[in-house]
């Protein structure tokens, strides 16, 4: 009798485990997924001096969150960021994509700060089938060509190259010149600068070369005072452009000068070159069309503050905000059904205005996936960054 | 002609404190038949130390050169003490390694004291006046006083060498470090101020080029490649071959640039060097090489 009653309680037992398990399966099948949480990755430089465009866009991103959550969530659904140092080396950015998918188990993944490391991160990225928005990368290779798990809320490498010339073609500038360095970083910006011009049908009046460690920019000035050149179309780091805004104004020439996010603060910049008035007409590119200290962006600011008080605010923790709001506003079109597949398609054709970027995020499934074909221009002006407008291109 | 004369002008100042840098590379490599791997990088850190002064501390430039100088001799002298003189007689592996080793210390100290600033500091330029025209050739006087600075350190180094009793003193044991020991000159001593002396006027072409340029920690290495190119091509054992090295290295920089392509402009020196090697082995004005007995 004793054994009889044992196994009809054991058969039970199992029955309803079985049961349990199948609800849990069944409530479990979209990975990060809950019935009140929607778990988001993000891999990027949470340590050392690349730290900018790894946790302070996350810090972006989570503001973004916090916010959402306070509204009721997506959907009901409350959004967490589970983040992962990737350190800005390239093995290390695959091996947080595999926690974030198999040990954190995350939904989709919004990340990138350093290009290399986002780039050897790809192949995994679509091996694993997770969606991944970028939203500090630059290199075009990210993006491109199109994967249907990749989108880019940054504006890459080739659309600022592009940027530069229409800048230039836009403020009248009649004999325009190019200094570039020839590394890999300055190869990928002046290749598609070069075939923009060739599809403008213009020329550059020069193209020189500089390197990195170039000390003296004596000849590019002088070549550049010859040509009477009135544009300066830099692809350079900061320290080369230092050297050659230095070469100009000893020479007199004060062009107008076109940098890229190689120089991405003006502010600094002009401290580098440090003479007085060298930079007035230097301009360089941003994703996002205001500066932490502008008021269109104060609640922002203040809420990145208290949540993160240790942050030096920057414009990163903006690319994260602007970022942010075009993953929410993907998850909101996909519905509360919600899938990577949803999640995939509500990307595929988003129109998104954002608080920050400056222009609307429009992604052209299957034409291109780098949605922001927007640069707002930053100049200097008594000591502050001042935004000087927008370029809006053609999506290629 | 307005080309061409700024092209000279550049080349001759760039070419002097190449020369400069080399002088020193020369004095410690004839003195010793090793070449100061961490050459550049005490050349760099005199440039920290003359920003330190003159832009942090706010003394005026001339007094921050003289000082940086000082510091430099002083540099350099310690780091013979504590790189050269313990791996002297361990092979010239040995010397080479540790002054290798020396640049990468130098570099951190650099990086851990100044480098919080950003990659690079500007340095003040001295002066702001335009370009001065003489006779159609254009000319920065930025350039003219960092010429005029080089070649009054020049002069006060030929002087120094070949009139003082230390000068002499170095000369011989350069020769022949046995014959010096023989006659009582202190050979190990002298080493310390071969350092000391090829630091501080390196450490003095810092200071003069600092504001025509940024500095930055590994400005050190780049420079010690170009003033080691000036020495080998003048002749590792020749002075005046250094100063004609130095010359001709930024001369050829300036004019391959101007005239025939700026992606020339970083390896045309090296080119031309290979090019004298192949045909001049010991360098355009260095001497057959001889067997010490």
């Amino acid at each position: 009798m004793m054994g009889w009653r044992t196994t009809l309680v054991a058969i039970g037992t199992v029955l309803a485990g079985s049961a349990l398990a199948g609800m849990g399966a069944q409530a479990q099948e979209v990975p990060g997924v809950t019935k009140d949480q929607i778990k988001i990755g993000s891999f990027g430089s949470l340590t050392g001096p690349t730290y900018l465009y790894g946790k302070l866009t996350m810090n972006g991103v989570d503001a973004v969150f916090a916010k959402v959550n306070e509204e009721g969530g997506v959907n009901g659904r409350k959004l967490v960021l589970v983040r992962e140092d990737d350190r800005c080396d390239p093995a290390t950015a695959i091996a947080a994509v595999k926690r974030l998918v198999f040990e954190d188990k995350v939904f989709a993944i919004i990340g990138g700060g350093c290009s290399n490391a986002a780039l050897a991160a790809r192949p995994e990225v679509i091996k694993d089938e997770i969606p991944f928005n970028v939203f500090a990368s630059v290199a075009d290779g990210i993006s491109d060509p199109v994967s249907k798990y990749i989108y880019t809320t940054m504006t890459t490498s080739s659309i600022e190259s592009r940027a530069q010339l229409q800048y230039a073609i836009e403020h009248k500038a009649k004999t325009i010149a190019v200094v570039s360095q020839h590394d890999a970083w300055g190869q990928s910006r002046y290749t598609p600068l070069m075939e923009d011009f060739k599809k403008r049908g213009l020329k550059p009046a020069l193209d020189l070369e500089m390197t990195v460690d170039d000390n003296d920019a004596t000849t590019q000035a002088l070549k550049i005072a010859q040509a009477k050149a009135d544009a300066i179309i830099m692809v350079l780091y900061a320290k080369p452009g230092a050297v050659l805004v230095r070469a100009l104004n000893k020479l007199g020439q004060s062009p107008m000068l076109i940098g890229q996010t190689g120089i991405a603060d003006p502010v600094a910049f002009a401290k580098e070159v440090d003479i007085p008035g060298a930079t007035d007409k230097f301009v360089t590119p941003a994703a996002v069309r205001y500066a932490p200290t502008d008021p269109e962006v104060k609640d922002w600011v203040e809420r990145i503050k208290k949540m993160f008080p240790n942050d030096n605010l920057s414009v990163f923790n903006l690319m994260g905000i602007g970022a942010g709001e075009v993953l929410v506003a993907a998850l909101k079109k996909a519905g509360p059904d919600l899938t990577r597949d949803k999640f995939l398609e509500a990307m595929s054709h988003i129109h998104v205005k954002t608080d920050t970027y400056a222009g609307e995020i429009v992604c052209n499934d299957p034409v291109s996936h780098q949605c922001n074909q927007s640069v707002a221009w930053l100049g200097y002006k008594d000591g502050k960054a001042v935004a000087l407008g927008v370029t809006h291109l053609q999506q290629n | 002609m307005m080309v061409f004369g700024y092209l000279l002008a550049t080349g001759i100042t760039t070419g002097a404190l190449y020369a400069l840098v080399a002088i020193g590379i020369t004095i410690v490599y004839k003195a010793t038949r090793a070449v100061n791997f961490a050459h550049g990088d005490l050349f760099m850190i005199c440039g920290f130390i003359a920003y330190t002064f003159h832009v942090m501390w706010g003394l005026p430039y001339v007094a921050s050169l003289v000082l940086a100088v000082i510091a430099g001799f002083a540099i350099g002298a310690v780091s013979e003490r504590i790189s050269f003189r313990p791996a002297i007689g361990h092979g010239i592996a040995s010397v080479l390694l540790t002054t290798i080793g020396l640049s990468f210390v130098l570099k951190g100290i650099a990086r851990a004291i100044w480098g919080g600033k950003g990659d690079f500091i500007p340095f003040p330029p001295l002066v702001h006046s335009p370009p001065i025209s003489f006779a159609d050739i254009l000319v920065p006087p930025q350039q003219l006083v960092v010429l005029a600075g080089a070649i009054v350190v020049m002069l006060l180094f030929a002087v120094f060498f070949k009139f003082t009793q230390l000068g002499r003193m170095m000369q011989a044991t350069a020769d022949n470090p046995k014959a010096a020991k023989l006659v009582g000159i202190r050979t190990g001593r002298v080493y310390m101020y071969t350092f000391a002396v090829g630091t501080a006027v390196a450490g003095s072409a810092a200071v003069l080029m600092a504001p025509i340029t940024l500095l930055y920690p590994d400005i050190g290495f780049v420079l010690f490649i170009k003033a080691f190119a000036a020495a080998v091509l003048g002749g590792l054992t020749s002075l005046p071959g250094a100063v004609l090295g130095g010359f001709m290295i930024g001369l050829i920089e300036a004019f391959s640039g101007g005239y025939i392509s700026t992606n020339l402009q970083d390896v045309s020196s090296y080119i031309v060097i290979m090019l004298v090697l192949i045909f001049l082995p010991n360098g355009l004005l260095g001497g057959a090489a001889l067997r010490r007995v």
